[in-house]
């Protein structure tokens, strides 16, 4: 072969057949058994979020993610599903298979904060087939028990300078009636609520109003379990703490942008995060009000929608965890033992 | 003539050897606990730039108020990556005397890679003797080296 | 002054008389510039997951700004991929210096034969630089601009048009080139001048005439030599040499000093401050204002920047040559005294351009594993190192090496200084004219001390 003709074979081969090349493995796609790969590209929710944002699959069918970032680093989890969220670096591939086993609409979304409206990161999976039994979806606790969300909930008592305690209240020795310590008496009544009819019982009677709080605190902590307080801390710092603060004051890294209306929503909502530390607030709340925000979202504030994402079992942990903002520790044992 | 350069080159040299080799002062106060909170947004830290003494007990608590961002410290090599509302700290014994980078270390955006800030350790002696040195060499260009 | 020949080398000689080494570089050039430019168009558009980012502005900066312009000057010139494609279209062949080929051969428009356009050509990539550094896209559509440019130049005038008047980069690698201990000159002028065909100018079955539109045998600075060795390749006296030689000799060589190149030199020394500050300071706020295009606070910056390093610094720098006359009483016109001193800048400005690289890249060096693994972030992994996380390099040792650049920049800028001083010796004492211009360039070295050590 003649130097000029190996020339043109070389320069051909360099500079067009390899970069031809390797966009040709792209178009060519990642081969692989049974099923094609899904490719999810990540970006801010501002600049796109999700591409795709709509996946439909039948019931049952493998999907297999490729899923990248674009810009900064998210995480990717779907909402009601055993799915182990996984992390979506910048410019790298996460690979990720997942089985749905329900038919229905399932919501996934990031779980790194990527900005104010990291929360409207967000995509459908729809899962098509034959409902194997009939929709078992309750509706939620604060609607059968009518509680209007948006109704002002100031608390008419608040306990004294110190924050009540579940330690102390469990230290007097004064034993709480049954009806009180269920899971539907503590879901439907606020603490305020509770203050008072506690005040009421003649066990009560040589209890300080103070003291009356601690056991108020009491039958919280004796429906809060510790595995459920901590599943609930859990989820209020990987989701919550960035706009209601990590002290629960409503003060979170995020709260600055929402008051510049850097986060989109409606104008006449107030986009202040709530400050579970305000006692007037939280004391006049019953915690399937509190379980509701959350699933329901703050309408228009920058407050997401939890209910796609989180399970009934999920919201009840993270509203266990509010109270601590409020009660402190959760301690239902005398100092000794039972 | 040849006695003469070699004079000259005495006369820059020999100072330009005792900046460059006299020994660095160690810090004398009592080491202190500092706490510092920084927080980082695209693409800055806040403060940038921290002062701190040798031999102080430094937690650098990392308050990410955007998307993920980290924080590495330049010579001392260590890094602490915080996601937003989860401050994370970085505790450790600032030894090492000068001024080192701190630089964001995970991806947070365009311009991450000039995510830069500055703790600076005790004196910047090598500034010092860098400045020194650098009026050594400018006089040493006025005067030059050959009649 | 001595000089070697490197050509006395046998070895040496071979590699450069014969195009295919430099032929295979500059197609593997060629192909790593092709795949930038898909990777930018393609890739992910995560700056330090992409080929094109890293590639280009991690790896051939590190290589050019550490390696190829001190050592080599014009070294990458030689190789470059970017005129490449339109020099083969030129020549209709790509190995042979055959010269059936496309293109009008138009001569380059006299008024702007100089470095003019080279340094509006820099200014301008400068203030987008930001954005050129960190998208992909941009990358892509610049290697692209400057591929199309330099094909169409090809077509249109003569020789190398573009590398010589365009090419943002070529200008100062041209300036620094200066300082480099490689030179190209001929063994014996008196043999130019006796032989009558010029073929080192005009080409011949053996080679293209100098593309760069210089005569060899009047070659005294490296500034317009790129290197692309056709003149040792077409003389027929074997009178080319490329020459080992002490470092900086061209700018003790007072002839040919211009002010377009005086402005170079300070337009690349105010752009390293600039960059020094903008990217590697800890002000974030002049990160989003060079970042933003188009925005208000982003016409500040750039307007900024034109009027630091158009108007600031020259400005600066012609009152302290102005002092100088003026303590020195010389009689020297100022645009000359300014033109000549602002040679002396050059070791200074590249000093502050290797520390400035420094930091940046060994700070950002291990990006390059992932990419080679994984160039479009596709999610490859062809070598094994996709994972490989980032650690900067070299972190406690980087910042003495600023120093010791920064510093021996300013000796060498200083010893020129008064080298240039020198040169008019009889008409006005060295101390009071060089003084000034000392204190110039010790207020530059202090402050890119401080901006990249302190």
């Amino acid at each position: 072969m003649n130097p000029e003709r190996t020339a043109r074979v070389l320069v051909f081969a360099l500079a067009l057949a390899l970069p031809l090349g390797v966009l040709l493995t792209r178009w060519a796609g990642i081969p692989r058994q049974g099923g094609e790969w899904i490719e999810i590209h990540g970006r801010m929710s501002d600049d796109g979020g999700w591409t795709p944002d709509e996946i439909t699959v039948d019931v049952g069918e493998v999907l297999h993610l490729r899923l990248t970032s674009d810009d900064v680093v998210h995480g990717f989890a779907i909402g009601q599903s055993n799915f182990e969220a996984v992390d979506v670096m910048p410019g790298e591939v996460t690979q990720a298979t997942v089985t749905l086993e329900q038919p229905g609409r399932y919501v996934f979304y990031c779980t790194r904060w990527c900005g104010v409206n990291h929360w409207r990161m967000r995509g459908t999976i729809d899962v098509r087939g034959e409902t194997s039994e009939p929709d078992t979806a309750m509706s939620p606790l604060y609607q059968s028990l009518g509680i209007d969300l948006e109704a002002p909930h100031p608390a008419d008592v608040a306990p004294p300078d110190d924050p009540p305690s579940s330690h102390r209240g469990a230290n007097l020795g004064v034993p709480i009636p049954d009806r009180f310590l269920t899971a539907a008496y503590y879901r439907a009544h606020s603490p305020g609520e509770t203050w008072h009819s506690l005040r009421a019982e003649a066990a009560a009677h040589q209890l300080t109003d103070e003291e009356v709080w601690d056991l108020v605190a009491l039958v919280w902590a004796s429906n809060a379990t510790p595995s459920a307080i901590e599943e609930g801390g859990r989820l209020y710092a990987s989701n919550c703490a960035a706009c209601h603060g990590e002290r629960g004051a409503g003060d979170g890294v995020m709260a600055r942008a929402l008051a510049n209306g850097a986060a989109a929503r409606l104008e006449d909502r107030d986009p202040s995060p709530a400050n579970f530390t305000d006692a007037v607030q939280m004391l006049g709340a019953t915690p399937a009000l509190l379980q509701g925000k959350i699933i329901r979202g703050g309408m228009g504030t920058g407050m997401p929608n939890w209910g796609p994402i989180l399970t009934d079992a999920e919201t009840w942990a993270l509203v266990a965890y509010l109270w601590r903002f409020q009660f402190g520790p959760a301690n239902t044992g005398p100092d000794t033992a039972r | 003539m040849q006695t003469s350069v070699i004079g000259r080159i005495a006369l820059f040299g020999l100072p330009a050897l005792v900046v460059l080799l006299a020994p660095t002062p160690s810090g004398s106060a009592e080491p202190s606990e500092r706490i510092i909170r920084i927080e980082a947004s695209s693409f800055a830290y806040k403060p940038a730039l921290i002062a701190v003494a040798q031999g102080d007990h430094i937690t650098i608590e990392l308050v990410a108020t955007d998307v993920v961002h980290g924080l590495h410290v330049d010579g001392y090599d260590l890094s602490v990556t915080a996601d937003p509302g989860q401050t994370q700290r970085l505790t450790f014994v600032a030894d090492r005397q000068g001024t080192f980078r701190i630089r964001c270390s995970v991806p947070c955006g365009p311009l991450h890679p000039f995510m830069i800030g500055k703790l600076k350790v005790g004196t910047n002696w090598l500034l010092w003797r860098a400045v020194a040195l650098a009026l050594l060499a400018a006089m040493a260009g006025v005067v030059g080296f050959r009649q | 002054m001595t000089r070697r020949d490197l050509t006395h080398f046998r070895l040496i000689k071979t590699v450069l008389h014969r195009r295919g080494p430099q032929f295979a570089l500059t197609a593997l050039a060629l192909g790593g510039f092709v795949l930038a430019i898909v990777s930018g168009l393609a890739g992910t558009p995560v700056g330090s997951r992409n080929f094109g980012i890293v590639a280009v502005w991690i790896a051939w900066w590190a290589v050019l700004m550490l390696v190829a312009v001190p050592l080599f000057g014009r070294g990458w010139c030689s190789i470059c991929p970017i005129p490449a494609p339109g020099d083969w279209l030129q020549r209709g062949a790509l190995l042979q210096p055959a010269t059936r080929g496309l293109g009008l051969g138009r001569r380059w428009p006299r008024a702007t034969r100089n470095m003019w356009l080279q340094n509006a050509a820099f200014a301008v990539l400068a203030l987008f630089s930001v954005v050129i550094l960190t998208q992909p896209i941009v990358t892509a559509v610049v290697l692209l601009a400057l591929l199309f440019l330099a094909v169409g130049a090809s077509l249109i005038f003569e020789r190398r048009a573009f590398c010589r008047y365009l090419c943002p980069v070529g200008g100062f690698v041209g300036l620094y080139s200066q300082l480099a201990p490689v030179e190209l000159r001929v063994k014996d002028r008196a043999v130019c001048a006796a032989d009558r065909q010029k073929s080192c100018y005009t080409g011949n079955a053996a080679g293209c005439g100098c593309p760069w539109l210089v005569y060899p045998g009047a070659l005294e600075k490296n500034t317009y030599c790129g290197l692309c060795l056709e003149c040792l390749r077409t003389c027929p006296h074997d009178n080319i040499a490329v020459n080992w030689r002490s470092v900086g000799a061209d700018l003790l060589q007072p002839r040919g000093r211009r002010l377009d190149e005086a402005f170079k030199a300070l337009i690349m020394l105010g752009s390293a401050i600039v960059y020094a500050a903008v990217m590697l300071g800890p002000w974030g706020t002049l990160k989003s204002a060079a970042y933003n295009i188009g925005s208000g606070t982003w016409l500040i910056y750039a307007l900024g920047f034109l009027a630091f390093v158009f108007v600031v610094l020259p400005g600066a720098f012609l009152f302290t040559v102005h002092a100088g006359r003026k303590l020195a009483r010389s009689a020297v016109p100022l645009r000359r005294a300014f033109v000549h001193f602002a040679y002396a800048l050059i070791p200074l400005g590249l000093a502050a351009w290797v520390a400035f690289t420094l930091s940046f890249v060994f700070a950002n060096l291990s990006y390059v594993w992932p990419v080679l693994s994984d160039p479009m972030g596709w999610g490859w992994d062809l070598v094994g190192t996709a994972g490989d996380s980032w650690t900067p390099y070299l972190t406690q040792v980087v910042p003495a090496l600023q120093t010791g650049v920064l510093l021996g920049g300013l000796l060498w800028s200083g010893v020129t200084v008064r080298r240039i001083a020198l040169e008019g010796r009889s008409q006005h004492p060295v101390f009071p004219l060089t003084l000034p211009v000392m204190a110039f360039c010790l207020v530059i070295t202090l402050g890119l001390l401080g901006l990249l050590v302190g």
